[in-house]
């Protein structure tokens, strides 16, 4: 009932609005019938006599005023798919109808009153076989051939179907509108029912426009119009120049008077104080006396990590290999990709291979990366680290302070002068205890003595004709010129002719005091001369004589060692030959009494034969070197005193400090050894050095203090051809260490058949020396 | 050549040959003003500022400065501007320092020094030891005012390590040898001689004697004799120099046995020889005493000894003012003032090294001692002196053995030492470091010796053969040096050093 209700109101609308406004009504009729249309299309192609039924129905019901059935029957095809349901419904429902109706009549028509009161007969509908030949015939089409439509005008039909039935012919607008005229509709009807009064709702004709316009979305307000005349703000036509070309105009270039007018107002009243120029506001300091504000952070600086963080570590940044175009040497041939490819993945060196993709934009997508990460990721957060503590210790810090050299002047370090003369080898040298002249001795036999200065030389002596002199010492003291060499099996006590006669007769006259002492000496027994006889001094040759020789003392084994004591009336010879029967190794020389003893009954223990001997410079000690030790023995009480054990294979010098037991110090001793060391001892501290100096390249052949203790220096002298000065000072104070510093190198000498310097001496005052060479030069040094 | 023109106050100078040679530079000029601090070569008042190429150089400039000064023998001069020597062109210079050629330029001009250029070398049989000129300019021919030495006539006195002494003309000829050891001459080599007269030669040596020669020249003097006429005995070691004063007749020697002697060149004066230091007392074998002399010659011993050294004595002499006066260095290290008229020692300078030379140095009251540190030392004996060591003069690789002044210039100075070469000193050639005031040499001469055997360039170690010994610059001769080469080497001496 709504729905009629509805539909009835529809009806009324659309009508009011065909009386009132054309334009919505025309819009509002055309939507219904394009809808209507489809509707009845669609009835057409499936049972167009049912619609046709209906109409007539309806309007046959609308002859008998039975308003709501008509409404009814005639809203059900008009609403939608629904109504395609109820007409199958329908289809099925009808031919019961119509059967019992063909049963009443015997005839397949029936015969109705048309909307004209005409008669007008209406078949039954038949029902098409499946097989029907006509099925796809549409079952609407006229069947009346090719004849004008006017031969049916004055018939109610306008054709004839497939099935012959008449095609009615539909309703015009004049039956309608006759229809509709004929039905009375209340002014204002709308078929709704006010829900407070019961009433039917009446809605006037403003009221309807507005809910017209509410549904439509439009403007509700009255007098509104949305399509009003347009007004140009802008042109809408095209300007061929959308600028102005005018001249600007003057005014532009003018002062502004009215500016200038507001300006000097301003300026006016800033003048007479009217107006305060703008002050940046002073920041209010509420300087309160009382309390102090402290600038926590005034010297904060940067701190450094946490002790514990352990900065992660660093990849190694890339390189040539990994560029995208590396150099082609960083490219793998052939070879090196096979063996890379075909390498285990896990093995490979590396996760690629370099190759060279010539420009950045060809380089492909690295498919590693997400997986090179993730490790990288791994090795960062599963990787212990460890803060390793390391060591900073400047290794010069360590180092002991050294004076430099330049303080420790004066030192030697040129060759001032080169003595040339010696055929072969110098293999010993002596500057005179007045540090005038230099006495030499080589392999040709010769000792010579020579200006120390000029290097000119002033006297020399032929010693023996095939047999090297191997030592040559000048006696000390100034009292006396003497010259001790060893030559061969002998001795040579000599006094070079380049005296003055007095101090010539002094120095003869020392030497041949002796002569009567030998000859008050007892015979020595025969016992005694078997075994160990000591020699007996005789005087030279006559021509040896000549040349200065004033005793010779025929030792029997050749020695290599001569030193004397200071006093200048002992000296001491050591014969280092394996063949020396060990208690002759050692002899003790008496100038004043032509007495020659060996203080050694037995072999030294241990070491091999004795090398060379010195007396100790103020005390009655004899020091003894053998091969690995050196011994220090007590003249006077004849016990073994000291013993120094400097760890050198084969001992080839020492020297004794000549201000030792002096100075308050102890002795210190320095030991050279054909094993490259040179060793300083001190003889307070230990057996064993103090201080091991090993810059030699070859064996250490002597080894020498300056004498004069003015300058605290010692050098030796080395088969590798140099000399190496060096300071070493001894203090008095026994708390403090001997400080041993490295002064120079001297360099000269050439090395000839292996041999390089070969002896070393001072000169007694200066800080000079001299060096023999087996080159056959001595040099000055200073 | 150039052609000086005057225009008013300007001197436009017109080279033409130059000209062609740098067209470039000769378009532009450059006026200089020449100066100089010496008169004698200084150009008139008037001169103004003169227009020169500038691409003169020093010799252009010389002969310039030479032809405005009128001279007939040019002088050589060198230039200095902004106080360095000119040593390329004026354009090049202008250039280098960025003045421009609109300024005038200040060139002082100095006489130039002229290198000491070889002039000849006398060979000896060995090593000479000492050298000494006579001519007329010598200390020795001053003193003798009775004769007088021509310009040719100047010998040299060479004493040998072999033990003669030779007198040699400038034309490379002996003129006379000393006797041999047996004809009464030095038994050893000898280390020192000197001129004491024209006519008399002091020499010592190894030997330990002083021996006074006579010496007397033919008329042509192609030949002469040296005879001997005294001989002194006195010291117990080598001497190593002496020195000598003619007109008070005194000689001062040093020698190895730590004394300074001082003896009387007159027979009368001296007292007795010490009859222990005789040859004669010698113990040797007769053979020995047979090489003693044949000849009887005068003996005498020493005026005083003058033993305070405590090592060898290098060298000792006389003030150069004051002959009463007399100084000796050491090896001891110290240089002593004596007092020779009581043989008394005045003062001692202690030094850090041995010293082996002496020289004195009267108008700066300076003494000039060679030092085996390769140095020399220059020491003011004066008690008010403050300081040790006045001025270091530093050069030498080896001791330095012999000094002699300079005959033209009191600031002059020639040193011999080891290493081979002689140094010449001005010793207002200094500055002043760290080790205090320092100098080095302006000219270091090197033996011809070297050069002509071919090893100039040859490293000696030691100055080993070419040692100097002795040299002796005289204002006529030149600068005459001995050495370990057998050689007496005679330089050219004069124009060495700027003279003031």
């Amino acid at each position: 009932m709504v729905a009629s209700a509805g539909s009835k109101k529809r009806k009324a609308v659309t009508r009011d609005v065909e009386e009132e406004a054309g334009a919505f009504s025309g819009d509002e009729l055309a939507g219904d019938l394009n809808g209507a249309l489809s509707d009845s299309a669609n009835d057409l192609s499936s049972d167009e006599d049912d619609s046709e039924v209906e109409l007539v129905d309806e309007f046959s019901s609308d002859e008998d005023d039975d308003e709501e059935d008509e409404l009814d029957s005639d809203e059900i095809p008009s609403d939608g798919e629904d109504a395609v349901q109820k007409k199958s419904d329908k289809l099925t429902t009808a031919p019961s109808d119509d059967e019992s109706s063909s049963d009443e009549a015997e005839v397949n028509f029936r015969i109705e009153k048309d909307a004209n009161g005409n008669d007008r007969y209406v078949y039954d509908e038949i029902n098409p076989d499946d097989n029907s030949d006509y099925s796809d015939v549409g079952e609407n089409s006229n069947t009346i051939g090719n004849i004008p439509l006017s031969f049916y005008n004055q018939y109610p039909h306008i054709g004839y179907d497939i099935n012959g039935k008449k095609i009615m012919r539909p309703a015009t607008g004049e039956a309608l509108d006759a229809l509709l005229d004929s039905i009375e509709i209340p002014k204002g009807f709308t078929g709704l029912t006010d829900p407070s009064t019961g009433k039917p709702l009446e809605l006037s004709q403003d009221e309807l426009e507005l809910l017209r316009k509410v549904q439509m979305n439009e403007i509700p307000e009255d007098g509104y119009n949305p399509y009003e005349p347009l007004m140009e703000w802008f042109t809408t036509e095209k300007e061929v120049m959308p600028l102005s070309a005018a001249p600007e105009p003057k005014r532009r270039f003018l002062p502004s008077k009215h500016e200038a007018k507001r300006v000097m107002k301003i300026v006016k009243a800033i003048r007479e104080g009217r107006i305060l120029p703008y002050k940046p506001p002073a920041e209010q300091d509420e300087e309160d006396k009382d309390i102090i504000k402290y600038d926590l952070w005034a010297d904060e600086e940067e701190r450094p990590d946490h002790i514990m963080h352990v900065p992660a570590p660093k990849l190694p940044p890339p390189g040539y290999e990994e560029s995208y175009h590396p150099p082609p040497e960083y490219l793998p041939d052939n070879k090196e990709r096979k063996t890379w490819e075909q390498m285990d993945p896990e093995d490979r060196e590396r996760e690629y291979l370099p190759t060279d993709f010539g420009s950045l934009r060809k380089v492909p997508g690295y498919g590693e990366f997400v997986k090179e990460k993730f490790e990288r990721c791994l090795d960062l957060y599963l990787a212990p680290r460890v803060r390793r503590s390391k060591l900073n210790i400047d290794p010069e810090s360590l180092l002991p302070k050294l004076p430099s050299p330049e303080e420790l002047k004066p030192f030697p370090s040129m060759c001032a002068t080169v003595f040339r003369g010696h055929k072969g080898r110098v293999r010993s040298l002596s500057v005179d205890p007045t540090g005038v002249w230099l006495a030499t001795a080589g392999d040709d036999g010769t000792v010579r003595v020579w200006e120390l200065l000029t290097g000119r030389q002033l006297w020399s002596v032929q010693l023996s004709e095939e047999e090297a002199v191997n030592v040559v010492r000048w006696r000390p003291g100034k009292d006396a010129v003497v010259l001790a060499a060893a030559a061969g099996d002998d001795l040579y006590l000599m006094v070079p002719s380049i005296l003055d006669p007095e101090l010539e007769k002094a120095s003869l006259e020392l030497l041949d005091a002796g002569w009567g002492f030998a000859a008050s000496k007892p015979a020595p027994s025969a016992a005694e001369e078997g075994k160990r006889a000591p020699p007996q001094w005789i005087r030279p040759s006559s021509t040896l004589a000549d040349s200065g020789v004033c005793a010779v003392i025929p030792l029997r084994y050749v020695a290599k060692s001569i030193s004397w004591h200071r006093r200048g009336d002992y000296f001491v010879t050591v014969c280092p030959g394996s063949s020396t029967p060990a208690s002759m190794a050692v002899a003790i020389h008496t100038v004043s009494k032509h007495l020659t003893q060996y203080p050694f009954s037995r072999r030294i223990k241990g070491g091999g034969p004795p090398q060379t001997a010195h007396f100790h410079p103020s005390k009655p000690i004899l020091f003894v070197a053998n091969q690995r030790t050196v011994r220090g023995y007590d003249l006077s009480r004849q016990l073994l005193v000291k013993i120094v054990q400097p760890g050198a294979r084969w001992i080839s010098s020492f020297d004794i400090h000549p201000t030792s037991s002096t100075a308050s110090g102890g002795d210190n001793l320095i030991v050279g050894s054909y094993d490259r060391r040179l060793l300083w001892h001190d003889l307070e501290l230990s057996q064993r050095p103090y201080k091991t100096l090993r810059y030699h390249r070859k064996a250490i052949r002597a080894v020498k203090f300056h004498p004069s203790g003015r300058y605290p220096l010692f050098a030796d002298a080395s088969d590798d051809g140099s000399l190496q000065i060096f300071h070493g000072s001894v203090t008095g104070d026994m708390l403090s260490n001997a400080s041993i510093v490295p002064l120079k190198v001297l360099k000269g000498h050439k090395i000839t058949g292996e041999l390089g310097v070969l002896d070393i001496d001072w000169h007694p005052r200066e800080a000079w020396c001299v060096s023999a060479g087996a080159d056959g030069t001595c040099r000055l040094w200073m | 050549m150039l052609y000086p023109v005057f225009s008013g106050n300007l001197l436009f100078i017109m080279n033409g040959p130059q000209d062609s040679v740098s067209a470039a530079s000769a378009q532009r000029q450059v006026r200089v003003q020449l100066v100089s601090k010496q008169e004698d070569i200084a150009l008139p008042e008037n001169t103004g500022p003169i227009l020169v190429p500038t691409g003169l150089r020093r010799y252009a400039l010389s002969t310039l400065v030479n032809n405005l000064l009128g001279n007939d023998k040019p002088v050589p001069f060198e230039f200095l501007i902004n106080g360095a020597f000119l040593r390329t062109s004026i354009d090049e210079y202008l250039t280098a320092n960025g003045i421009s050629a609109e300024t005038t330029l200040e060139i002082e001009y100095i006489r130039a020094l002229i290198p000491p250029l070889h002039i000849a070398s006398f060979e000896h049989d060995d090593w000479v030891s000492a050298v000494d000129v006579l001519s007329a300019t010598s200390s020795a021919a001053s003193w003798a005012s009775s004769s007088s030495i021509s310009q040719g006539q100047s010998r040299i006195l060479s004493a040998s390590y072999d033990g003669l002494l030779r007198i040699w003309n400038m034309s490379s000829q002996i003129v006379a040898t000393s006797p041999s050891a047996l004809d009464g001459g030095h038994s050893a080599s000898i280390k020192a001689a000197k001129f004491l007269s024209p006519t008399s030669i002091v020499s010592a040596g190894l030997d330990r004697t002083v021996r006074l020669w006579k010496y007397a020249e033919s008329e042509d003097g192609f030949s002469g004799k040296i005879a001997p006429q005294l001989e002194l005995y006195g010291h117990k070691s080598g001497i190593n120099s002496l020195a000598v004063h003619a007109p008070s007749n005194r000689i001062l020697t040093a020698s190895s046995d730590h004394a300074v002697g001082f003896w009387s060149t007159k027979k009368s004066d001296a007292p007795a020889a010490p009859e222990n230091l005789l040859p004669s007392a010698a113990s040797r074998t007769s053979k020995r005493r047979k090489l003693n002399s044949s000849i009887s010659t005068p003996q005498r011993g020493p005026l005083a000894l003058l033993s305070s050294h405590t090592a060898p004595v290098s060298a000792a002499i006389f003030d150069a003012k004051d002959s009463t006066v007399g100084y000796s260095t050491s090896w001891d290290h110290t240089l002593r003032t004596w007092d020779l008229v009581t043989a008394a020692l005045v003062d001692t300078r202690s030094t850090s090294h041995s010293l082996l030379s002496l020289e004195h140095l009267p108008e700066h009251h300076l003494l000039a001692t060679g030092t085996s540190a390769r140095h020399i030392t220059l020491i003011d004996p004066r008690v008010s002196a403050t300081t040790i060591s006045a001025m270091t003069l530093r050069g030498h690789t080896n001791a330095v053995v012999s000094l002699s002044r300079d005959p033209h210039s009191s600031y002059g100075l020639i040193s011999g030492s080891h290493d081979g070469t002689c140094r010449i000193w001005d010793i207002r050639a200094t500055k002043t470091d760290k080790d205090g005031v320092v100098g080095e040499s302006v000219y270091s001469i090197t033996r011809k010796s070297l050069e002509e055997a071919g090893k100039a360039d040859v490293k000696r170690v030691g100055g080993e053969g070419v040692k100097v010994f002795g040299v002796c610059w005289d204002r006529s001769v030149g600068i005459v040096s001995a050495g370990e080469d057998k050689r007496i080497q005679i330089n050219r001496g004069e124009g060495v050093l700027s003279s003031a």
